[in-house]
């Protein structure tokens, strides 16, 4: 019990001071007059721009210290406020955008783990038979490739070969199309965050394969006249999960980062292309919103994952 | 026991000349150089010798267990008349759990950690016999009760950590014997028990194979072990047989000295109490350059010259059933010649004082 | 007599373990090389014989409209605005190479020293140190990039700062690990006996041990930077007006149209970049199995 109440009094620090350091960035190193009137927020001679300035300021408590602004901003964030987006027209909340768009995203990194396991889970198994021969050095070695292709790159290039040349999936994204559709759309997406996860997974496994294979007890299976594929899929795999397991679950934030980028590159509004578009326009509530979410989920997956992982290994609980 | 005899039937296993070397980066290990013996249908024999023997290599090598890389096995294999060597894995498979299974050392590395037992057990029985899910259960629960596990219907449901190390031996013995094989492979079944368990364990092997009418080879270091539970003894040193006789010709006439030595190392009922345990002094031989000539030579109180230089083969004494490697066997001339100055040596020493 | 019990491994199949090598491989030596000669182009760009990047060669009467495929005349062909690719990438190498490689510097001159003090001092130190470490991994990298990027202005030097501070929490941890293992060993407690300075053992006794195993850690930091500035090029929010890998790619891709009928334009980029990132990822992972054996072997 101690040790969750530790762990999540630890979150929650985090959790605190990256906001702190968020806003207090946002705040200091960018200018929120200027993201709202534009240009006009120099024109302080002007008498009509420095009455807007001045109700612009009031409006959105600029006048008011940081450390103040930033409990105030705390505070509606926990309860669902997160402002206003400035550089749209008439300034809807930046919390509509946010509900609109994450679903897109969640499903996306969904489809994208689910992907990547179960390529990877196959994959390490039959490597892991095959461990030191031909096949499997072969596989290190695109595995290693793989790695090395930057995620734009081969978003790229999976676009350009299964949307473009061979046509298999379509290039567009359609938010009011039917489920099965959208999976479609999405698809080539999730694959790109997917192969380059499914690498790093596969190489866990097979390596923690490789070393449960060397038990006796896989000997005994083996004795027992159990084929290749019944001792591995069987006997092998269960016990060499554990360290899987926990990086699928660390890797999520990772995959996050990815989203970013495919969701650029294949036009599918989610969270991670509208953060970008909103860099491009400066429109810093909703860069702020969508950060603190990011960092958010981030923080409470680790915290997930590190309680998953205490409950599985009893070494570890205090 | 039975000391039954070659006149008759073909035996169930035919080993000859087997030899079972590892490629490695120091070079090649001659892990087994040369083994030939037989065993009938329901005999059983012990393969007796320190760890590094390679007994345990040649009871992988027997069944073919050990891994296709980087290994050279050669001679010949008969079981049942089947020519076993440059079988392939797949067709080995079908041998494997059903004709002949193995006993493993430590029951507790040994058995699946995550699996229930009853599944460990059921899994051969579906394999091999193509029993569904409810007859291997039932067979199962069957098995335990021949191996003295009591409350099996419990015991099915349970995990491998939840058991005693003697009933986790007990269920792998069941998990053997499950198909009814012909040949029972026990490799240190004992080695991992308590003392007390031993004697059950061994006794329960034994039973099986009775009333089974299986054989049995049952690899140790422990010479004890073998005394009451086989029929024949081979004892092993540096990858051969250096002697081979039936149980009870082997204790009252070994010739060997390795086993005379093996036979000191024994603790005995009417020694004295803190008697000091007899030792067998220096290391196994290195198995990448095996020494010239006899393989125990560097180690041996009686070696002599011819020894180190020529190596013994296995000659055949008045029993046809007893073969050894020996120059100067127990019981010889220079066997008495080497005694006497030893035992001088010793008395000079613990009469004269230091040194 | 031998000298050890030769233990026979009954294991079927036993990975032998390739690891032991007493030479570092030419594959090493091959993913070096093309870094120093990607490099060397680049700094060269300006002086070789190349076509201006910023140049627009439409020859409509010879070839037609731009975007033109690969020819002699432009070893990489051209975008649509007949911009040649070849000049183009190379000039591009400059850039990424230059924040690549100052960023993963900048990594290791504020994360390692962090790292080394927290690892050698402890205490509340450390406590603080590994803290910031901590936070600065909140967030998975791209984002925290993303933000800064949007803050700050888009000079070659901000970007390299930014990226730099990406890379001060792994290289930190690092340093404060390789740090912490040092400390224990005996000639860091021969250097205290001595009556050494604290700064005197740090420099002369820690920071050369540390180093070691760092480096294979630069090569593959100065591959994710690469690649992190790749990606905000990419987004459009890496240096502006600049030219760089990223951005390239960008303009090859943006359009549907032009990436189907004009896939040089990202590919050849793509290719650069990648060899690039492959090579140094490579010889960063030699590099560390390198090390790692000799140290075990001590």
């Amino acid at each position: 019990m101690k040790f969750w109440m530790q762990r999540v009094a630890m979150a929650i620090l985090l959790l605190l001071s990256v906001s702190a350091l968020t806003f207090g960035a946002m705040n200091v190193l960018g200018d929120p007059l200027f993201n709202i009137l534009g240009p006009l927020a120099g024109d302080v001679n002007n008498p009509k721009s420095a009455a807007l300035i001045e109700e612009v300021k009031v409006k959105y408590d600029l006048d008011k210290p940081l450390p103040v602004r930033y409990v105030k901003w705390l505070g509606d964030f926990a309860t669902g406020d997160m402002g206003v987006q400035f550089s749209t027209d008439g300034q809807p909340p930046v919390s509509g955008l946010i509900k609109e768009r994450i679903p897109r995203t969640i499903s996306l990194l969904v489809m994208a783990q689910l992907l990547a396991v179960m390529i990877s889970i196959p994959w390490a198994a039959i490597t892991a038979a095959r461990a030191g021969k031909r096949s499997d050095k072969i596989s290190t070695m695109n595995s290693f490739f793989l790695l090395a292709m930057p995620n734009f790159a081969l978003a790229i290039l999976l676009k350009y070969i299964f949307s473009l040349k061979l046509g298999w999936f379509p290039l567009t994204y359609k938010a009011i199309d039917p489920f099965f559709q959208q999976m479609r759309q999405m698809f080539l997406a999730a694959v790109t965050i997917a192969l380059p996860a499914a690498a790093v997974y596969q190489r866990l496994l097979r390596t923690d394969l490789i070393t449960t294979l060397q038990q006796d007890f896989i000997l005994m299976a083996r004795a027992k006249g159990l084929s290749r594929s019944r001792v591995i899929f069987r006997h092998a795999i269960r016990p060499s999960m554990f360290s899987f397991i926990t990086v699928v679950g660390l890797n999520t934030g990772g995959l996050i980062g990815g989203s970013i980028v495919v969701e650029t590159v294949f036009r599918i509004p989610g969270i991670g292309s509208s953060l970008v578009e909103s860099v491009l326009r400066e429109d810093f509530p909703v860069v702020l919103a969508i950060v603190m979410l990011i960092a958010l989920a981030f923080v409470i997956i680790n915290v997930l994952v590190d309680v998953l992982y205490s409950i599985i290994d009893p070494r570890v609980r205090r | 026991m039975n000391d039954s005899e070659s006149s008759s039937p073909t035996p169930l296993l035919e080993v000859s000349d087997l030899k079972t070397y590892f490629r490695t980066e120091r070079g090649t290990v001659k892990a087994v150089d040369g083994v030939s013996f037989s065993l009938q249908r329901g005999q059983s024999l012990g393969i007796v010798g320190e760890s590094g023997s390679g007994k345990t290599v040649l009871s992988r090598s027997i069944m073919g267990l050990l891994g296709r890389n980087n290994l050279i096995r050669e001679g010949s294999i008969k079981f049942n008349g089947q020519e076993l060597m440059g079988l392939s894995v797949k067709e080995m498979r079908s041998i494997w759990g059903q004709e002949m299974s193995m006993i493993f050392q430590d029951p507790m590395t040994s058995l699946n950690p995550v699996m229930k037992i009853g599944r460990q057990i059921a899994e051969p029985l579906m394999l091999h016999l193509g029993m569904n899910k409810s007859e291997a259960r039932l067979t199962a629960e069957k098995l335990l009760t021949d191996v003295r596990i009591p409350e099996p219907q419990r015991r099915l449901n349970q995990y491998p950590h939840e058991l005693s190390g003697g009933m986790r031996q007990r269920v792998m013995i069941a998990i053997a014997l499950a198909c009814g094989p012909t040949l029972l492979f026990a490799d240190e079944p004992t080695t991992a028990l308590d003392v007390t368990v031993q004697a059950e364990i061994l006794h329960l092997i034994n039973e099986q194979r009775v009333d089974r009418n299986m054989s049995l080879i049952l690899v140790t270091h422990n010479i004890g072990v073998v005394a009451g539970n086989t029929d024949v003894i081979a004892v092993m040193y540096g990858g051969k047989i250096v002697e081979k006789a039936p149980t009870k010709t082997l204790f009252s006439s070994y010739k060997m000295p390795y086993t005379e030595a093996l036979m000191r190392s024994i603790p005995k009922l009417r020694q004295a109490s803190h008697t000091r345990l007899a030792t067998i002094p220096g290391r196994p031989p290195d198995m990448v350059n095996p020494p010239l000539g006899c393989n125990f030579a560097p180690r041996c109180a009686y070696a002599r010259p011819k020894c180190l230089v020529e190596e013994p083969e296995l000659t055949v004494t008045e029993n046809p059933e007893h073969v050894y490697a020996c120059f100067y066997p127990v019981g010889s001339p220079e066997y008495h010649e080497r005694k006497l100055e030893l035992s001088q040596r010793v008395d000079s020493l613990s009469t004269g004082g230091q040194n | 007599m031998s000298e050890e019990t030769v233990t026979v491994s009954d294991s079927a199949d036993t990975e032998i373990n390739a690891a032991i090598q007493k030479k570092i491989g030419w594959g090493f030596w091959l993913a070096i090389s093309w870094v120093i000669f990607i490099t060397l182009l680049a700094i060269l760009a300006p002086y070789l014989n190349l076509k201006d990047p910023r140049g627009y060669f439409i020859d409509i009467d010879g070839n037609g409209r731009p975007p033109y495929s690969p020819s002699f005349e432009h070893w990489f062909g051209t975008d649509k605005d007949a911009r040649d690719i070849f000049s183009r990438s190379l000039h591009g190498a400059r850039i990424s190479l230059i924040v690549g490689f100052s960023a993963i510097s900048f990594g290791f001159i504020v994360g390692g020293s962090l790292g080394i003090i927290a690892g050698y001092f402890r205490g509340w130190l450390d406590k603080v140190i590994s803290f910031t470490f901590i936070i600065l991994l909140s967030f998975p990298s791209l984002v925290l990039a993303i933000m800064l990027t949007a803050l700050l202005n888009r000079s070659l030097f901000t970007i390299s700062m930014i990226l730099g501070i990406l890379s001060i929490a792994p290289v930190g941890r690092l340093a404060r690990a390789s740090t912490l293992q040092f400390s224990d060993r005996e000639f860091v407690l021969a250097a205290r006996q001595i009556g050494a300075s604290d700064s005197r053992i740090i420099l002369r006794e820690l920071l050369p041990n540390v180093v070691i195993p760092m480096s294979a850690l630069a090569l593959l930091g100065m591959a994710v930077a690469i690649v992190a500035e790749g990606g905000l090029a990419f987004l459009g929010l890496s240096v502006s007006q600049g030219i760089t890998w990223g951005s390239l790619i960008q303009i090859g891709s943006d359009s549907a149209t032009t990436l189907e009928n004009a896939p040089w334009i990202a590919f050849f980029p793509i290719l650069l970049l990648f060899l690039t990132v492959l090579s140094l990822n490579f010889a960063g992972d030699r590099l560390r199995s390198h090390l790692d054996v000799k140290e075990s072997s001590l």
